[in-house]
């Protein structure tokens, strides 16, 4: 970090101008052959090949250097966006003009539908509804249920969307990576496993999975995909470099 | 290696939308019944027999030319390094 060199034609915020990580940032040899296993191997070795590429690119450009390397927009992101667009209005227009969607004879009003199912997107809601077994019949009040099945759901609905307000209070979110915080991860892998084991309740009746096991699979396999993700996101944090964050983070370099 | 995974890729996906557009004017016959696995037309005319044979090769090429890219060419090199490492 010498200012003194250099310094006539381009002045930097921080730094040389030379867009060069800070040395403390590349780990030494011993670090590297310290990490030799399995998954912390490999975990390793995938953030080390972003961190020399994002080296090399930091070394091959002639940008000045900033806090965060970024590109202008036009025309580095303008290009990617316009691509990106064309591609996917290209795949809109290739399916319509190809693929003309099936439109079935409109609805009849007057009667009612078999099956009674709300769009995809809401079958978790509508799963909850169903929990009526997991409504205790109380000997308090003679083998009676203190509230009706359909309260219990919409009571079901409460809580789950409560946790999932509360769950922002409780972790900041500070971590970048999943490997940084192993927990709150794990709890993120089993919420999401939920929302579709709860989804696979509610057409419990096309499930062909006996009633009993698929109430149980219900809550139990959100815990198994909770540990299993915890145990090997705990397992890569060995090889996880968590001084890699620095260089996104700070706004200005140390003198 | 990330090239040879995108070029299956890249196979499978556009080989894997010609076959399903096919598939989709001629092998589905409605939207409740089998969807583009259906009947085949039982006298298709010249023009719909090309489209079927198209169809059926793009089938096979999404993922045979997947399966190359992913598992045969990189067992060669792997095979190829092998030998040489022996024979060296």
């Amino acid at each position: 970090m010498t200012d003194d060199t250099d310094t006539t034609d381009e002045r930097t915020d921080g730094g040389e101008t030379g867009i060069v990580p800070p040395d403390d940032e590349t780990p030494a040899w011993s670090e590297r052959k310290a990490r030799k296993q399995g998954l912390s191997r490999l975990t390793y070795e995938y953030f080390e090949r972003a961190r020399r590429e994002d080296q090399d690119l930091r070394q091959q450009s002639s940008y000045v250097e900033r806090d965060v390397l970024g590109f202008p927009a036009w025309p580095h992101e303008m290009v990617r966006n316009l691509a990106l667009t064309s591609f996917f209005v290209g795949m809109i227009i290739i399916l319509s003009a190809t693929l003309p969607p099936h439109i079935d004879a409109p609805a009849n009003p007057s009667s009612t539908p078999e099956v009674i199912l709300p769009d995809w997107y809401l079958y978790w809601s509508f799963g909850l509804l169903k929990l009526g077994f997991l409504n205790p019949e109380l000997s308090l009040l003679g083998g009676e249920k203190l509230m009706t099945d359909r309260t219990y759901g919409v009571l079901a609905n409460l809580v789950v969307v409560g946790i999932v307000a509360i769950v922002p209070f409780l972790n900041k979110g500070s971590a970048r990576r999943p490997v940084e915080q192993p927990f709150w991860a794990s709890v993120g892998v089993a919420g999401v496993v939920f929302s579709f084991t709860i989804a696979v309740l509610s057409i419990k009746n096309l499930v062909p999975i006996e009633e009993g096991l698929l109430n149980d699979l219900t809550f139990l396999l959100p815990i198994v995909a909770g540990f299993i993700s915890y145990a090997v996101l705990k397992s890569m944090r060995e090889g996880y470099m968590f001084n890699l964050n620095r260089r996104y983070y700070r706004l200005r370099p140390p003198k | 290696m990330a090239d040879e995974f995108a070029k299956g890729f890249g196979i499978l996906m556009t080989a894997g939308l010609g076959w399903m557009i096919i598939a989709g004017w001629y092998q589905t016959h409605g939207f409740e019944e089998t969807q583009l696995f259906g009947e085949r037309p039982s006298d298709p005319g010249v023009y719909a027999e090309i489209a079927l044979t198209v169809g059926d090769a793009l089938f096979w090429f999404a993922i045979f030319g997947a399966l190359t890219f992913w598992i045969v060419i990189p067992a060669g090199r792997k095979l190829r390094a092998e030998i040489e490492s022996r024979s060296a």
